[in-house]
């Protein structure tokens, strides 16, 4: 059997609409296998790439394993599951779709409350005074970690959120949040404010490559002739 | 050393010859041993130590749920158990075996400790973790070793003694070991880019002191339902209270932001080291004699047991980088690297549940560098 590689795409909504247009630019179709029960696709004039529809975070997952050779699906989600893309992952290029912010933000009752600085003075007071560590809720631990780190913040915790991040501090699970908005609207909604220095990611849709997937040359031609008509060169 | 090492039996008996004699001294100074469960819950540590602890923490979930973890340190869970058990104080408690971190080559490594807890007399407790510490450290065969201390206690009191807006004196103590870091944050304090909540404070600029509270109050209020996010409405009036009866734009006085950049560089020979700072800190003198006494009663420490105070640093910027450390703390090194180090946590027996002021100092000993270390002499 000759070579193949592997593109994982998102299997529904916005995101994949628009990476259809994406190629549709460039003269490319997905053609969904029949039978697969839609998990499976092929692209036209380019039988040795197989195409499997995931969801945005199984994308990540499988970019970062090297369970897939190329992917598409959002900065933040690739750099949450690989915090130093170096060696690992190539962000071949950025789509124009899908934009979103990983922010911090705090509660609008906050008012003396706008920066990292005054965030970092909120959480050493609140360890003093309450003995235990303010609670940030977010779904992107990795990125908080590091973004927080080189904020100098140390005095918090992270509370693992699987969704309505932005409901947390209402709900009492935590003091504050990290999240991913768009327009802000929903954060507003719930009462929330973003510090002014508080944008972590301006993150959209990425075609990106897996360097720990199994690649040789022939797969490494395979993955050329793709990316060439869609503006990408990579090395042979 | 191998990711994944198995020990033979050489590195076996070399490991319990060490413990043993390491052990043995601390347990004729009174100390009893203590082994606590390898697998404890995370958020003690987190909690502790601060999120920063998990990058290099073995986390995992317990079939219910339950996030845990492997014991990056000892100290904390020994503590816990002093606190628990309800037993008297000053009590004396030691420890041997692995702790877990994610670090280069292996994940784990061997530990002894001691923690004396509860103790008032600092100076005398001080004295106590370093002269255990260098005998246990000979014990384990290592004669020769040079001595790091610090104390960020004396940069505290310094903070305190000058004139530093009040807002700031926590970031300074709080950033103090990060090297670069801080020295942006001097330069930015004396620039006054600081903006921290400037919109409000200027808002709140020209107020009369009794209309002051009213208005932070009606600020609060006109967002409507948003929530407190775990504060309370009287934090954020005290904090808004005090950066506003400060001038609207705060500066730090370029002598005052210099003396503390010349403090921080202080480093070298114990005795010249601390005269250094006693000509250094002229200017606010008196606020400085205690902090400096109990520093050269450590080096006198020192040298009652037997350690040349030539082999003795003290670097004015050292603070072991655990959150829990509060001020004093000290290092032995030799050529294989750092061989045991210690200082004080004056405030986490509190944090556990102890009762207020119950003071905390410890060592701990790496019982593979000591083997290590050994082999280099």
């Amino acid at each position: 059997m000759s070579e193949m590689i592997t593109l994982a795409v998102p299997s529904k909504g916005r995101l994949k609409e628009q990476f259809d247009t994406f190629l549709g630019k460039a003269g490319i179709a997905l053609k969904q296998t029949a039978g697969a029960r839609g998990y499976r696709a092929t692209v036209e004039g380019h039988p040795g790439i197989d195409v499997m529809l995931l969801s945005s975070s199984e994308i990540a997952a499988s970019i970062a394993g090297g369970d897939v050779h190329l992917g598409v699906t959002g900065e933040d989600l690739i750099r949450e599951a690989v915090p130093e893309l170096e060696g690992r992952v190539t962000l071949l290029k950025p789509l124009g779709f899908g934009f979103a912010d990983v922010v911090v933000a705090v509660p609008r009752s906050w008012i003396d409350v706008s920066t990292m600085a005054d965030l970092d003075d909120i959480c050493a007071a609140y360890a003093v005074r309450y003995k235990k560590r303010l609670r940030i809720a977010t779904k992107y631990a990795q990125l908080t970690r590091s973004f927080f780190a080189h904020a100098g913040i140390s005095d918090y915790r992270i509370v693992p959120s699987a969704g309505a991040t932005e409901g947390a501090p209402t709900a009492g699970t935590a003091e504050a949040i990290v999240d991913i908005t768009t327009s802000g609207a929903t954060l507003k909604a719930n009462g929330l404010k973003i510090l002014d220095d508080g944008v972590i990611l301006k993150s959209q849709a990425q075609l990106a490559m897996s360097l720990g997937a199994d690649w040789n040359g022939e797969r490494r031609a395979i993955a050329k002739a793709f990316l060439k008509p869609l503006g990408v060169e990579i090395s042979e | 050393m191998s990711a994944f090492p198995t020990y033979g039996p050489a590195e076996i008996d070399a490991l319990n010859t060490v413990a043993d004699a390491v052990l043995g001294v601390f347990k004729s100074h009174g100390y009893t041993r203590y082994e606590p469960a390898v697998l404890q819950p995370a958020h003690l540590f987190v909690d502790r130590s601060g999120e920063e602890i998990r990058r290099s923490t073995y986390e995992l979930t317990d079939p219910t749920g339950q996030e845990l973890c492997l014991r990056p340190d000892l100290t904390i869970p020994t503590c816990k158990y002093q606190v628990e058990s309800g037993a008297p104080y000053p009590a004396r408690l030691c420890y041997h075996g692995l702790a877990f971190r994610h670090q280069p080559g292996a994940g784990q490594f061997w530990q002894a400790g001691a923690e004396l807890l509860g103790h008032t007399d600092r100076a005398s407790g001080d004295a106590e973790m370093m002269g255990l510490a260098a005998e246990a450290v000979r014990a384990g065969g290592v004669k020769d070793f040079s001595v790091l201390i610090g104390d960020l206690g004396l940069f505290h009191t310094l903070v305190d003694a000058l004139e530093v807006p009040a807002g700031w004196r926590g970031r300074l103590k709080r950033h103090v070991w990060r090297t670069g870091y801080f020295e942006k944050l001097l330069a930015r304090m004396v620039s006054g880019e600081t903006n921290e909540a400037e919109r409000t404070v200027d808002a709140l600029a020209g107020l009369k002191l009794m209309e002051l509270k009213p208005t932070i109050e009606r600020l609060i209020d006109n967002e409507g339902d948003a929530p407190l996010g775990g504060r309370s409405r009287e934090e954020i009036v005290e904090r808004l209270m005090l950066q506003a009866s400060e001038d609207t734009a705060p500066r730090l006085d370029p002598d005052v932001a210099a003396l503390i950049a010349a403090f921080l560089k202080v480093s070298g020979n114990g005795e010249a080291a601390l005269e250094e700072i006693r000509s250094l800190t002229k200017p606010v003198a008196a606020k400085m004699v205690k902090p400096l006494a109990a520093m050269a009663e450590r080096l006198h420490a020192l040298k009652a047991n037997n350690i040349p105070l030539d082999r003795v640093r003290y670097v004015a910027h050292f603070g072991r980088n655990l959150e829990y450390y509060t001020g004093f703390v000290f290092e032995f090194w030799t050529r294989a690297g750092e061989v045991a180090g210690g200082g004080r946590y004056d405030t986490l027996l509190e944090s556990l549940g102890a009762p207020r002021g119950t003071t905390a100092i410890g060592c701990a000993l790496r019982t593979e560098r000591l083997i290590a270390a050994r082999a280099e002499a």
